[in-house]
Formats: C-alpha cells, sequence, structure tokens
C-alpha cells in the first residue's frame, strides 16, 4: 500500500498499482527453460543415493531381510534396518511439533501399513541402490489387516488439527422431531492419496557444523525446528533450502521418517546423501485424505427451512495415530438452522497415517453435505439453488458471529447467470442433447476458512532506490512469489520489476506455512508491514532533514509512490528515495514486519471465503460413461492480488473436484490391506479432455476485517462445492443418487 | 547395466537372442513391469531391425513389421478396412506412447487390454514368427495364448503381422471405454469390420476385448449378421449372441457384470457407426 498511515480498522484498503494486476508468473521462464531447481535436481560432489525399501504388507512383522546380499551388492555403501538403525536425539515416536505425527525410522521390524519404511540402502548410484533394495528380499510374518468402516468405531482426541470432535448448537432432536420432513443421507468417500508431480525427495549435506537440506517444504522455519529437534540440532544449524516445490498440497509441512534416515545416512557416511520416493511410495508414507462414512440428517419445515442439521461423520485412521478428517465441518459453515451438531468418531484401518490434503475437512465434508442438501431440495419440492438460498447463513451458522464478508448471494446469482441456470427443469431425468445422452445440471455450495498462521519478512531499500524482500518464501506452484512481489511492492511505492524477492532458504525470516489458504494474507501482511514499516523510516529521515523537500511533513504525512515520497497535502513536494538515503549516507534501509490475525479479532467476526459452483454433466445412458461437460464456479474470496493466478488455482481446485467425484480413490484389497492402485495407471485424476469447459468468476468483496490487506484465500475452496456438484448434476441427468465417491460407471448402469 | 544391441538385420537379432537376453521394442510395457532396476541379462532393441519395419502392400495382402509405432499406423494411407485399427492408435496411451509403443509389442506383451488385439483379429492377422528353428506363421488368435501368454517359443521373435488382401476389405471400426476420457487403460473395447455388397452385409468381423482373458471374435453374432443390411446390424445384436464369447473378471476398472453388458452395447454401436460411414 502506498498509504503509510496507519488505517484504522473498519477503512476499505485501496488497491494499489500492482496488486490486482493479472502479472504472468515471475518464475515462469525460469520453469519452462527447466532451470527452476527442485530438491531432487541438486547433486553436491560424493553425493550417494538412497532407496527406500517399503513394507510389502499391511500389518506385521519383517522376520528377515537378505542385509548381507544387498551389502555384498557392486556399489553399495551401507544398508540400513532396525539392527542398525541411526540414533535419534529424540524418541521416533516424539512429536516435536502440532503438526507432527507419529513416523517411522527402522525403530522395529513392526509393519504397521503396506508403503511404511523397512530399510534404507544407499549406494554410489541409484541403479545400485535399487538392485540392493530388490536384494532384501524382505520376509514378514503378516496378520489380518484391519480394512474399511466396519469396526469397532472410537472417540478420537481431536478433530484435524486440533478441533473438538463434536460441535452443536441447539436441540438437534427436536429440530428434527417437530420438522415437516426429514432426510437422511449417507455418504462415503475413498482414501485419496497426496501425488504431487514432484514425489517427497531430499538432499542431504553435513557441512561446517551444519546441515543443509535441500528439500521440499511448504513450512521452511518450521520444518527446520521439526528436523532439529529429532536430530538434537540447534535449529539455526538447519539450513533448509525449498524454493520451488512441485506441489504440496499438504503433504510437505511435517517431518517424515523417511528423511530423518537419509540425514543420519549422511551423518554417518560423511557424505551427502539424496533420497527420492519413488512413485507407488507416495501410497502409505507421506499422508492422505482419510475415507470417511457420513451419515447427513436433515429436518426442514413446511418451506425447506433447514430446522436442523446433523451430520456425522465415520473417519478412517491410522490404526497407531490419529488424524481425523474433519468432514462434519461443513455443516458448521455452510447453511443456517436453529440446531445443529458436527460429530466425528474414527476406526482403525492399518494404514498410513491420514493428514491434511487439500481442503482437508472441507473436501470431504461439502462432497456429502451437498449431496444431503440436494436430497432435501428434492424432499422440498425445491429447485435447489433456491433451496440454498432459503438456507443462506447471513451469520456463522454455529457462533453466530457475523462474517468478516459474504458475498455469496452473488456467487449464486453470477454463477446462475453465467451458467444459465434458469429453466432447469425440476424433475431428473428430462434433458437429453442429440447425441441421447442424458444431460443434468447440479449445484454445490463453497465455502473455506481464511485462516492466519505467523510469517515475518524484511524489507531493504537499496542506494539506487530498488529494493528486496527477505522471507522464506517458497513457491509450490500456486504463484506465490508473483503476488508476494505485487504486494511487496505495492507497500514499498516501487514497480514490481524494482523489487527483488530473495526467498526459499529457512535461514531467512520466517515465511510461516503455505497451508489453509492462508499464505497471502499471512505472508503477504508480513511483507506489507515489512515495506510499511522501511517507507515510514524512510519518510521520518526525510523529514527531519532541513534539506529534503520534505522536510517537517512528519512520518504519517506523506505517500510514497513510483520511488519517491510525497508530501500529502502538497504533491509537489516529493523526493525519490536514492536522494534520501544518498544525503543520509546511508546504502541500505530495512524494515521489518509481521503478519498474524489480530488478537481479538476472531472473536468478532468470522473469516469464510464462499463460492458457488454449477456443473452440467453428460450420462451416457447404456455404458453409464459420465463426462462433465461444463464447471462454472464462482467465488468470493476478498481482495484479489493476481487474478491470473487466482483463477488458475480456483480452476485447479474445481479440477480435482472432479477428480474427486469421478476418478479418484485408493481401492484397498479387503483381504490384505494392500491398495491395488498404487501408481498413475490405475490411480486416476482427471486428464486435460476429462475438463473440457472450466469457467471461474471472482466476485469482486472488500473486506475490511478479515486482514488489513483484506485477502481471505483461494488455495483450497474450489475443490469444496465441485463434487456435489458434480453428483448433484449426475443425479439430475438420471434420476439415480449415487452416494459412494467415485462415482463409478457401473453404478450408473441400468438407467 | 549390461549390453544394449541394436541389431540392424533378422538374423543378427536371432544370433543375439540365441545367447539370452531380453527382447526390447518400444519398452512402454518393459520398462513399467520391470520392477529391478535394470533388466536381466543383455537387451536386444529390435527397433532397428529392417524385416520388422515399415507398412507395406504386398502380394498376399498387407505387411506390418513388428516394429512398427502406433503414431506410424496413424498416419499410413491404408484402406478403410483399417480404420478400426488406426483408431485404436489413436487410443493407446498418449501421443507419447504412440510414439514410442509398437505392434509387435502390444502383441507380445499379451494383456488382456491390448488396445491393437480386438482390431488385428477382426482384420483375420497372422503373425511371422522367427527363431533359431526358421520361420512359421500363426493365426493371431492362436497366437495369444492367454493373459501374458503368447506362442512365442524360446529364441523367437514376431517380425511382421500380416492381413491377407481378402480381409482388408470393408471398412472397420474400434471403440474404447476407459473410465476417464483418454490415457486410460480399456474396461472394454471392440472393433468391428463390415463387408457389404449389394446393400447387404457380405462379411462381418467383429471382436471384443478386456472381456477375458483375450480378446476373442463373436462367431455367432456375426453368422447372424451375414445377409442383412448394415443399417439393421446394431438390431440385430443381442446378449446371446456376445456373452458366450466373453469371461470377463472384475477388477478396479469396473465389475464383470457391467462389462458383459456394455460390451454387447459397443458392439451395437460399432455397428451403427459402421452403417452410417457406409451409408454417407
Ligand atoms: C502410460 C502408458 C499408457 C498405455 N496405454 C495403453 C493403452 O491405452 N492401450 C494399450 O493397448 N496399451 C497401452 N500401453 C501399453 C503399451 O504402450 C503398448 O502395449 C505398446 O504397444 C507396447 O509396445 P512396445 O514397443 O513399447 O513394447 P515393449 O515394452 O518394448 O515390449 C513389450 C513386450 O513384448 C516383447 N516384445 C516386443 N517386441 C517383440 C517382438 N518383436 N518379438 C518378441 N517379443 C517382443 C518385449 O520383450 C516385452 O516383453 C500403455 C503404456 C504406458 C506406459
Amino acid at each position: 500500500m502506498p498509504d503509510v498511515t496507519p488505517l484504522p480498522a473498519a477503512t476499505p484498503i485501496r488497491m494499489g498499482s500492482n496488486a490486482g494486476q493479472p502479472r504472468t508468473r515471475a518464475d515462469g521462464l525460469l520453469k519452462v527453460t527447466g532451470r527452476a531447481t527442485y530438491a531432487a535436481d541438486n547433486h553436491p560432489a560424493g553425493m550417494a543415493q538412497a532407496v527406500l525399501v517399503t513394507a510389502a504388507i499391511a500389518r506385521g512383522r519383517v522376520t528377515a531381510m537378505n542385509v548381507e546380499a544387498a551389502r555384498a551388492h557392486p556399489g553399495v555403501v551401507e544398508v540400513y534396518t532396525p539392527a542398525n538403525r541411526p540414533e535419534l536425539a529424540l524418541e521416533p515416536d516424539a512429536k516435536p511439533s502440532f503438526f507432527s505425527k507419529l513416523t517411522e525410522t527402522l525403530q522395529d521390524d513392526t509393519v504397521r501399513y503396506e508403503g511404511q519404511p523397512i530399510a534404507l540402502v544407499v549406494a554410489e548410484t541409484l541403479e545400485a541402490a535399487t538392485e540392493a533394495a530388490r536384494l532384501l528380499a524382505p520376509q514378514y510374518a503378516a496378520e489380518t489387516a484391519r480394512v474399511g468402516f466396519d469396526l469397532a468405531p472410537y472417540a478420537p482426541e481431536s478433530v484435524g488439527f486440533g478441533f473438538p470432535i463434536e460441535m452443536s448448537k441447539g436441540d438437534i432432536a427436536a429440530g428434527l422431531s417437530e420438522a415437516a420432513s426429514t432426510t437422511e443421507t449417507v455418504v462415503e468417500t475413498p482414501p485419496q492419496y497426496h501425488n504431487a508431480m514432484e514425489t517427497h525427495a531430499i538432499v542431504a549435506e553435513w557441512k561446517d557444523g551444519k546441515l543443509y537440506l535441500d528439500t521440499p517444504t511448504q513450512a521452511p522455519g518450521m520444518s527446520a525446528a521439526g528436523f532439529a529437534a529429532w536430530l538434537g540440532l540447534d535449529p539455526a544449524d538447519v539450513v533448509i533450502r525449498s524454493p520451488f516445490l512441485g506441489g504440496g498440497f499438504g503433504s510437505k509441512a511435517a517431518v517424515v521418517g523417511a528423511f530423518l534416515l537419509a540425514i543420519q545416512a549422511a551423518k554417518l557416511l560423511d557424505r551427502p546423501v539424496k533420497l527420492a520416493l519413488a512413485r507407488h511410495q507416495m501410497f502409505g508414507h507421506v499422508f492422505h485424505r482419510g475415507a470417511t462414512r457420513q451419515t447427513i440428517k436433515l429436518g426442514m419445515d413446511a418451506e425447506g427451512r433447514l430446522t436442523a442439521i446433523d451430520h456425522h461423520t465415520t473417519a478412517v485412521t491410522a490404526a497407531f495415530e490419529e488424524f481425523i478428517e474433519g468432514a462434519s465441518g461443513a455443516a458448521r459453515t455452510t447453511y443456517a438452522a436453529p440446531a445443529i451438531r458436527a460429530s466425528h468418531d474414527g476406526v482403525r484401518n492399518d494404514v498410513g497415517v491420514p493428514g491434511a490434503m487439500r481442503a482437508p475437512g472441507e473436501a470431504s465434508g461439502s462432497a456429502a453435505l451437498e449431496i444431503a442438501a440436494d436430497v432435501a431440495a428434492e424432499a422440498a419440492g425445491l429447485d435447489p439453488l433456491e433451496f440454498r438460498l432459503r438456507n443462506y447463513a447471513e451469520t456463522d451458522p454455529m457462533s453466530g458471529l457475523p462474517y468478516s464478508s459474504k458475498a455469496l448471494r452473488e456467487c449464486y446469482a453470477e454463477g446462475a447467470r453465467e451458467f444459465g441456470w434458469a429453466g432447469r427443469p425440476l424433475a431428473p431425468r428430462q434433458m437429453t442433447d442429440d447425441a441421447g445422452m442424458l444431460v443434468g445440471w447440479g449445484v454445490g455450495t463453497a465455502t473455506f476458512p481464511c485462516p492466519m498462521f505467523g510469517a515475518e519478512a524484511r524489507a531493504t531499500l537499496r542506494a539506487d532506490g530498488t529494493a528486496v524482500i527477505e522471507t522464506a518464501l517458497i513457491d509450490m506452484g500456486q504463484g506465490s512469489w508473483t503476488a508476494m512481489a505485487q504486494i511487496a511492492a505495492d507497500s514499498l511505492g516501487l514497480d514490481v520489476e524494482q523489487v527483488e524477492i530473495r526467498g526459499g532458504v529457512s535461514d531467512l525470516p520466517d515465511s510461516g506455512v503455505a497451508g489453509g489458504s492462508g499464505y497471502t494474507a499471512t505472508l503477504g501482511l508480513a511483507i506489507d508491514n515489512a515495506g510499511g514499516d522501511t517507507i515510514r523510516q524512510l519518510a521520518e529521515i526525510a523529514s527531519s532533514d532541513p534539506d529534503s523537500p520534505l522536510h517537517g511533513t512528519g512520518n504519517t504525512r506523506v505517500v510514497a509512490r513510483g520511488g519517491r515520497l510525497y508530501a500529502q497535502d502538497d504533491e509537489s513536494r516529493s523526493e525519490s528515495y536514492a536522494d534520501i538515503l544518498a544525503r543520509a549516507g546511508r546504502e541500505t534501509l530495512s524494515g521489518e514486519g509481521k503478519g498474524a490475525r489480530g488478537e481479538n479479532d476472531a472473536n468478532d467476526h468470522s473469516f469464510q471465503s464462499h463460492g458457488a459452483v454449477f456443473a452440467e454433466v453428460k450420462v451416457d445412458p447404456d455404458l453409464g460413461q459420465v463426462r462433465v461437460t461444463r464447471l462454472v464456479g464462482a467465488f468470493a474470496a476478498g481482495r484479489i492480488i493476481n487474478p491470473r493466478m487466482v483463477e488458475s488455482q480456483l480452476s485447479g481446485g474445481m479440477i480435482w473436484g472432479i477428480s474427486f467425484a469421478l476418478h479418484e480413490g485408493a481401492e484397498m484389497d479387503p483381504r490384505t490391506g494392500r491398495i491395488l492402485n498404487r501408481d498413475f495407471g490405475e490411480y486416476h485424476v482427471s486428464v486435460n479432455s476429462d475438463a473440457p469447459s472450466v469457467k471461474v468468476l471472482t466476485i469482486p468483496e472488500e473486506d475490511a476485517f478479515v486482514n488489513p490487506l483484506g485477502v481471505k484465500g483461494v488455495g483450497e475452496i474450489g475443490v469444496t462445492g465441485t463434487a456435489g456438484a458434480i453428483a448433484n448434476a449426475i443425479w439430475h441427468a438420471t434420476g439415480k443418487r449415487v452416494t459412494s465417491y467415485p462415482i463409478r460407471l457401473e453404478e450408473l448402469l441400468d438407467l | 547395466m549390461s549390453a544394449w544391441h541394436r541389431p540392424a538385420s533378422l538374423t543378427e537379432a536371432i544370433g543375439l537372442l540365441a545367447e539370452g537376453g531380453v527382447v526390447a521394442a518400444g519398452c512402454t510395457d518393459l520398462f513399467p513391469a520391470t520392477r529391478r532396476q535394470a533388466l536381466s541379462g543383455p537387451v536386444i532393441d529390435l527397433t532397428r531391425v529392417a524385416e520388422m519395419r515399415g507398412i507395406s502392400e504386398t502380394r498376399g495382402g498387407w505387411r506390418f513389421g513388428a516394429a512398427v509405432r502406433w503414431s506410424e499406423v496413424l498416419s499410413a494411407a491404408l484402406p478403410p478396412a483399417f480404420d478400426g485399427l488406426k483408431a485404436a492408435a489413436r487410443e493407446v496411451g498418449s501421443v507419447q506412447i504412440q510414439n514410442a509403443g509398437t505392434l509387435g509389442g502390444n502383441l507380445c506383451n499379451a494383456s488382456p487390454a491390448a488396445d491393437g488385439v480386438p482390431g488385428l483379429l477382426t482384420l483375420e492377422a497372422e503373425v511371422e514368427l522367427a527363431g533359431p528353428a526358421g520361420m512359421r506363421r500363426l493365426p493371431l488368435a492362436a497366437f495369444l495364448a492367454g493373459a501374458r501368454r503368447t506362442a512365442l517359443a524360446p529364441g523367437e521373435v514376431l517380425v511382421a503381422i500380416h492381413v491377407p488382401s481378402h480381409a482388408a476389405a470393408g471398412r472397420g471400426a474400434f471403440l474404447k471405454l476407459g473410465a476417464r476420457r483418454y490415457l486410460v487403460i480399456s474396461i472394454a473395447m471392440v472393433a468391428a469390420r463390415l463387408v457389404v455388397k449389394g446393400g447387404r452385409i457380405d462379411r462381418a468381423a467383429v471382436a471384443v476385448g478386456a472381456c477375458g482373458p483375450v480378446a476373442s471374435r463373436l462367431p455367432a453374432l456375426e453368422a447372424a449378421l451375414a445377409g442383412i443390411a448394415p443399417e439393421d446390424a446394431a438390431a440385430a445384436v443381442s446378449e446371446a449372441l456376445v456373452a458366450p464369447a466373453l469371461a470377463p473378471i472384475g477388477d478396479v476398472r469396473g465389475d464383470a457384470e457391467y462389462r458383459g453388458v456394455v460390451a454387447v452395447e459397443l458392439v451395437r454401436r460399432a455397428l451403427r457407426g459402421l452403417a452410417a460411414e457406409g451409408m454417407r
């Protein structure tokens, strides 16, 4: 922001000249020319190659491994198994941070899930390590694996990251018993596994008493602290370089055991070690979205107004550790009702620990709740959009707090207009196309919270009037580098080309967590504050300098624009940054800033992004084949820093929603607990031609309360709403209500 | 890594193979199927063997070298009887896969879901094999011995695929069903070829893939189609005429019952499509 006057909280923020522009990616050229280095691209001199050996059973013990054969293979440097596992400073089961989960570092011979690390082979070449890993030929004593929902449920400690397992308001029993009609919908969502293009990778090097790690992380500061805790190091001695991530989606924040093994191998062998997971190793050790079975009971009055929302989720978690997909949270945030209950229990399967995966909780929850809402609309004889409008939450459904902003009504209206929703036949199976395909339209409500974590940044003006921003910024493909530079430029009154971003290394100011859709808001605010702090200091220098045209203005009565400070009330009085610095004899001038939610803000408002997704599907009546022919998503997410990046985040999220609805899901073999489709041949995600037309509208929304930038976040909301909209469109096309994701062709047969 | 041989002639290839090793063509099946980092033994890459390259019209019909890539099939000038094979070529994996993967690899890999097989079955294809014991020819149906099993003897390679002239007649079609739009392993696929004379079907060849250990022709249906008008062909298709030739299983891609049902529908559509093409 060019205006250095601290703004009172409720004053709308003016757009700067950089923010709001659809700039192309700052890192685009590097990426398309292959010069953007990812973790596994680093090959320090003397580097050895590690291969992780993972369990081929879901539960039991490793009884034998042919370590001699592996060691004897030419080129093999060392083989680590529980027998010679490197010691850790902390117990392997310690959880040094709030986001940590139990992990495996060869602590013993038990196998708790397929894909668990059971050995690490280090060799001169990847080929030798791979072959030695094969020669290990582990033998197992397998026990019966626990798979599926039909096991004794238990009451978990918490849901997601620390939410209570049950939240409620009002009298659910009364809301249901006094309702004019009630519906009950049971929806199942499958386990979905993290499969960013870049698999998890690390290059570890110990040098001059420090540990250097090239590894993708969504939270460099937190990761460095985590590694340091396990290894007994001072966090300052762990330097993580993570300029680019080939996708993170929640899987690349917490420390995983495989990385600790590679780091320790590097120490014991006194040479750099590289480990990159193979694609099939992404299915187990590095978190996934746990399966859910959700039961949603809705009560309505005669007009279709909800009297009760009772949303219960049974979530599958690991047998040895807990992460509960907080799917019922959707009931707390989507529709208004006098009585709401969002409850969870868990069942334990022999699977790796679930964790955050793009829109954790909300994605699965909305996929179910939106079907339930459609079932209710059908029962009430209402158009699904009208049903949603009748149950519009004017205030936060659970807390009753006012929203900091909420343009969902506009999203419904604009999305419906763009899609051409008007005139949609109420009954299903009314529309066909020329080829005899059944055509259906569906809608889903999208919503996602706007959390802020903590972040820090430093801004430095240089003698030539340009600036550098320093923070451990990571870009995982979402365009953060680009957007942060725009925010930085505005805060410094410079053009984006004049601002250098120095990031990607954990020894810079802590950039916080690129997660929870809160990165632009949090780190953006830190950068904005750092820029503001710098300009304030610069104004002080100018104001107190009798030779400056700005002498006596004071630091609150200047405006920073185009590399100059101007007196607010007299634009003829101005001076360039370079001149001010030169006269003060300063080579540089630095300011610092933090980004976090104001302490009491969360007590005053509810912060949510919103959207409405409209889907058209065509279903082949004889083959059950579904094609999503059109998607329109209208989203209101506060201030948009870069419309191009935002559109890409939102459309990418919606395409993820297509995968959720129709393709994605791990198939567990019920007899063995093994995953049958641990590769891209069989674990399907949408291809381009599955998403022929995806249109994104952003609805202007000014938010004076969410944070001083007015930014809400767009990274995850696109997934929510979309899967449900597609499922509902399939019902509208066929009259068949499929409530198990992904929706398979054979379920739509016999139409 | 062990040696990687690129023989230029068939004699050379067979000589090398006599000493043992792995046969490779485009490697699009071979590499994913290899669990180890390196292939065991020397590799004999057949893609430069002169006898295995190119598509040509011969006195007896058409000859496809075993190392012909799917993209070459697509760009070759072939009679309409090969339209089904071309349609399959377009749907094998992605363009990158089509640029590397070969016809021979598709057949020798012998996947139940090999997209090339049904079309070649309807073209009455024969395979030419060569090995230490010399050359031999087999009908494709006899070559495919089961799921991932062929009639190849040790040391033997597939040299070429022959389509006799009598089968290069009429028009062919191919339909593939997968869960997503592209880059997908078939749940079921169908190839059909109709020869029409005087407004009547003179000869029909129909084959279904991915609905049994090997793709198979549908003799009962073919017999029923002979003599009727092409526009009546789709209506003549019934489950009774299709099902006996199939032995579908259930797997992650689709269940057995579903495969049985959609195979019938895909046959109908292929025939309907051919009838429409013929009338234009
Ligand atoms: C991403 C991807 C997608 C795919 N999609 C499809 C698809 O949609 N449909 C489909 O049908 N297939 C698909 N495939 C499989 C594969 O691409 C095809 O089967 C292809 O035609 C194989 O040819 P190739 O030359 O690559 O065979 P290779 O992998 O080189 O060989 C396959 C096998 O045949 C043997 N072999 C090869 N040539 C000969 C010969 N002349 N004589 C004797 N033995 C021989 C090899 O030893 C090996 O065992 C896909 C593969 C990938 C990787």
